[in-house]
């Protein structure tokens, strides 16, 4: 028997011609040349994607608008915003969100979840080794002057092991995919990788707007996250922590841009978000000043660059830091997660080698592959770039955020005269890599759901062990054609899903 | 917990309250010029002085003195102001009060910055000021229910009623600064509307005329004493520095070991004055003297709050102390706190 509704779906209107509404995906034109993370180039959807492309695809255009509507909302109504401060008002703008998740079918997710603990197990491994023997130097299979005269590498670490041997506690690797469907890694962000909430926002969003889906299709959970984390931060407590340890997040202040995920984090850990005020030092161990006196802290997941750590040690007009906290972290009292000069396997003309760093410390082939560089410190490949501008990304080695950076197709001949003379004055601060086309994805637009492009970002915990977030980060560029993805750069972000075997 | 976000907790509260209590005299004051006539110099501008403006410079006529008090950001007083640094110390701790308080929170604070706040303070005012009030209620109701009752709660209780303590003192007082006392206006109607809208602009109205009590001879002295001296009505002077004296003990710990505390001491220390005194006391004494000493002492319990609980420098003797970076909670009032 149909049910109820059935009928009235089929009756012909009253006029006889039927109304035409159209849905989400009509018309959908994939890129191209790019690869669609949602449809194959004749425009039928992945067989992993059928059952979203068919649930979301029964949505009427005026129907998804609501739903859109009541997403932004729901960011705006928990502040889930950036500020711009430069207006005394505090107008808050929310990091843009789309509804259409980026899929990731359970199979490959497999692969690249293990790619990924294998690639942060061998950087864990070179930053021990760069800090102790040297041996990957010595044999000359990174070259040394690159490694120690990077501006990531502190010497001050040098003969120093962190609790538990662990330097990236938290990493973040941006990962592209060609347009043959390839996965590829474009950097490890082992320094402060930000993005995290919005993960699990995007996801807490979706659940609400589109509880339905979620019931069809097995998706799989992000929410461990913060448990994860905590977990993992506890169990390189130094010896003699508390038990359990004293766990903090350790935040620049409210007016950081990344207030609300340090706040975000603590409160889902259950742990205190402090600032470096907050803080003190005395013989070597680190407290927290409480309304009852000093606590003893253990564990510190700092979202402060070392530059700011501790005047003392680092930078001197820092007033973000805790005098005397390198201090006691070397004295083994305190753990800080990420370890203290990290900043050297995140650096881009390092990052080159991370698969050499595979092979020779873990004698494996790497699952994840680079994108191809030129390594402007090398004269031939400082040479080649220069000739081949226009078809190549530039990059200063040091910076994020998408700043610094040469769009070869896109750039003009005096923006290209403008790189080649930074390169010829300081090679080392540049890298070189073809234009790769990003994968897109399904987004709407003002011009109704159209292919933009998009990268992922995994976030990999380790502590005793090392466990990947299913999923992670997928950003997108919210304008026709632009491959730039960072949120400073106007990009939004998209839910991400891992699928769970065999239930799509 | 951190001194730090116990500072906040406090402030978040003193904000509510005092966008709450700027809203009641304005909405009271609203209402009773309605009915009688004042001259124009004593019907606003007692209301900058008890807020604690004393360099207003505007005309103090009925909407230039309202828009004063209710949306100029540069007005540290303000409705809008108070309201806005409550957000800001609500984000900075938001992990710490419950999700809910901050979706509240911050829905208002969006509800004050869009147009809609403007539309309906333009079209109704009274109900621009209760939906004002209400926020506090609310944000009230909603802590107590979902927040736990620990050590931030405390301290978001002393907030409250610190603050509250000090605003009926300075609700009082603005007959003080109203009219200079004539004789031949002590009982008079406009007299008596006056002390009817203090009591009403302290929600007291209700709960005054249901006290029992012998039919007074002289009305405005049963108000003051109602608003000094009630043990039960939680917004006299009395009730507030109850609650802040059982708030700042819990704050502190346990007593036995560490003995009472400065801010516990001075509490106490100003409930023993009030309790020394009877009305005929205050009247003697002067009420406008009485009232600037539970001010004054106000402002040194906050003091004593700042350096006992928030004090940077707490368990620190041999560590420099670096310069602060700008903090949410430096808008006290003029007589009130002065942070750092």
């Amino acid at each position: 028997m149909p049910a109820l509704g059935t009928a009235a779906r089929h009756a012909p209107s009253l006029n006889g011609t039927p109304t035409v509404k159209p849905r989400l995906f009509d018309g959908y034109a994939a890129h191209p040349a790019a690869w669609d993370e949602l449809f194959d180039r004749t425009s039928v959807p992945h067989a992993h994607c059928h059952a979203l492309v068919e649930r979301l695809g029964q949505f009427h255009l005026p129907e998804f608008q609501t739903k859109r509507a009541s997403a932004d909302l729901a960011f705006v109504n928990q502040g889930i915003t950036f500020s711009v401060y430069s207006d005394r008002r505090g107008v808050e703008k929310i990091f843009p969100f789309d509804l259409i998740p980026r899929t990731i079918p359970a199979g490959e997710w497999a692969t690249l979840e293990t790619g990924l603990v294998q690639r942060v197990k061998a950087l864990n491994l070179f930053l021990h080794d760069v800090y102790h023997d040297q041996r990957i130097l010595r044999e000359g299979v990174v070259p040394a002057d690159l490694v120690l005269g990077s501006k990531g590498f502190r010497k001050e670490m040098i003969g120093f092991t962190p609790p538990g041997g662990v330097y990236v506690h938290i990493c973040g690797t941006d990962l592209i995919r060609d347009a043959d469907g390839q996965l590829l890694v474009l950097e490890d962000n082992g320094r402060t990788p930000s993005g995290v909430s919005y993960v699990l926002e995007n996801r807490a969003v979706m659940k609400k707007v589109f509880p339905h889906l979620f019931a069809d299709i097995r998706v799989k959970r992000v929410e461990d996250y913060p448990h994860r984390l905590r977990e993992a931060l506890a169990s390189v407590a130094p010896e003699g922590a508390g038990t359990p340890p004293c766990v903090v997040v350790l935040s620049p202040g409210q007016y950081n841009s990344a207030y609300f995920e340090h706040s975000f984090l603590a409160r889902h850990m259950g742990v205190e978000l402090v600032f470096g005020q907050d803080l003190f030092v005395h013989g070597d161990v680190v407290y927290l000043k409480t309304t009852r006196g000093p606590q003893r802290v253990d564990v510190i997941y700092r979202r402060l660059d070392d530059d700011f750590l501790d005047p003392e040690a680092f930078r001197r007009d820092s007033l973000l830091g805790v005098p005397g906290l390198f201090r006691a972290y070397r004295a083994g009292n305190v753990t800080l997660a990420n370890a203290v000069g990290t900043g050297v396997a995140d650096d881009k003309a390092v990052y080159p080698y991370t698969e050499d760093m595979v092979r020779f410390y873990l004698s494996e082939e790497p699952i994840l592959k680079n994108v191809p560089t030129y390594i402007c410190a090398r004269p031939d490949d400082a040479a080649h770039a220069i000739d081949h501008l226009e078809e190549l990304v530039v990059k200063a080695v040091n910076e994020s955020g998408g700043y610094g950076m040469l769009m070869g197709p896109s750039s003009t001949a005096a923006q290209r005269a403008e790189f080649a003379e930074k390169i010829r004055d300081n090679p080392r601060n540049y890298i070189a890599q073809p234009v790769v086309t990003l994968s897109t994805c399904p987004t709407w637009t003002d011009e109704g759901v159209a292919p933009r492009h998009v990268d992922l970002r995994p976030y990999i915990i380790t502590g005793r062990s090392t466990w990947v977030l299913p999923g992670g980060l997928t950003r997108t560029a919210l304008t026709k054609g632009s491959l730039v993805v960072n949120s400073s750069q106007g990009g939004g972000s998209k839910d991400t899903w891992v699928l769970e075997n065999g239930k799509h | 917990m951190i001194s730090r976000v116990a500072e906040h907790c406090f402030w978040l509260a003193r904000y509510l309250e005092r966008a709450e209590n700027t809203a009641r005299v304005l909405e009271v004051n609203h209402t009773l010029l309605l009915d009688f006539h004042v001259p124009v110099e004593q019907q606003w501008r007692p209301l900058l002085i008890i807020s604690g403006v004393h360099d207003y410079e505007g005309e103090p006529a009925a909407e230039t003195v309202q828009e004063f008090m209710t949306w100029d950001r540069d007005n540290p007083f303000s409705i809008a102001s108070s309201l806005s640094w409550a957000r800001e110390n609500a984000r900075i701790i938001r992990e710490v009060i419950s999700g809910e308080m901050w979706e509240r929170m911050n829905f208002y604070h969006l509800w004050m910055q869009g147009g809609d706040s403007r539309a309906v303070y333009d079209s109704h005012r009274g109900e621009f000021y209760a939906q004002v009030r209400r926020i506090n209620q609310l944000l009230h109701g909603i802590a107590d229910a979902t927040m736990s009752h620990g050590e931030a709660w405390e301290f978001f209780k002393l907030g409250t009623y610190l603050e509250r303590a000090s605003q009926t003192a300075r609700i009082m007082d603005v007959k003080y600064h109203t009219l200079l006392p004539k004789v031949e206006d002590v009982g008079s109607p406009v007299d008596n509307a006056h002390w009817i809208a203090i009591l009403m602009s302290c929600s007291g109205y209700e709960p005054f005329h249901k006290k029992p009590r012998q039919l007074p001879h002289d009305p405005a002295s049963a108000v003051a004493e109602f608003l000094i001296f009630d043990e039960q009505f939680p917004r006299s002077i009395r009730r507030c520095l109850w609650e802040c004296e059982s708030a700042t003990a819990s704050a502190a710990g346990n007593p036995v070991v560490r003995g009472p505390s400065e801010p516990e001491r001075l509490v106490t220390e100003l409930i023993a004055f009030l309790d020394a005194r009877k009305m005929p006391d205050v009247i003697r004494e002067g009420l406008h003297e009485t009232l600037t000493h539970v001010v004054d002492s106000v402002h040194q319990i906050g003091e004593a709050v700042h350096a006992t609980f928030f004090a940077a420098d707490i368990g620190t003797p041999a560590v420099q102390v670096p310069p602060e970076v700008p903090s949410p909670v430096a808008s006290g009032m003029s007589q009130s706190q002065s942070q750092s």
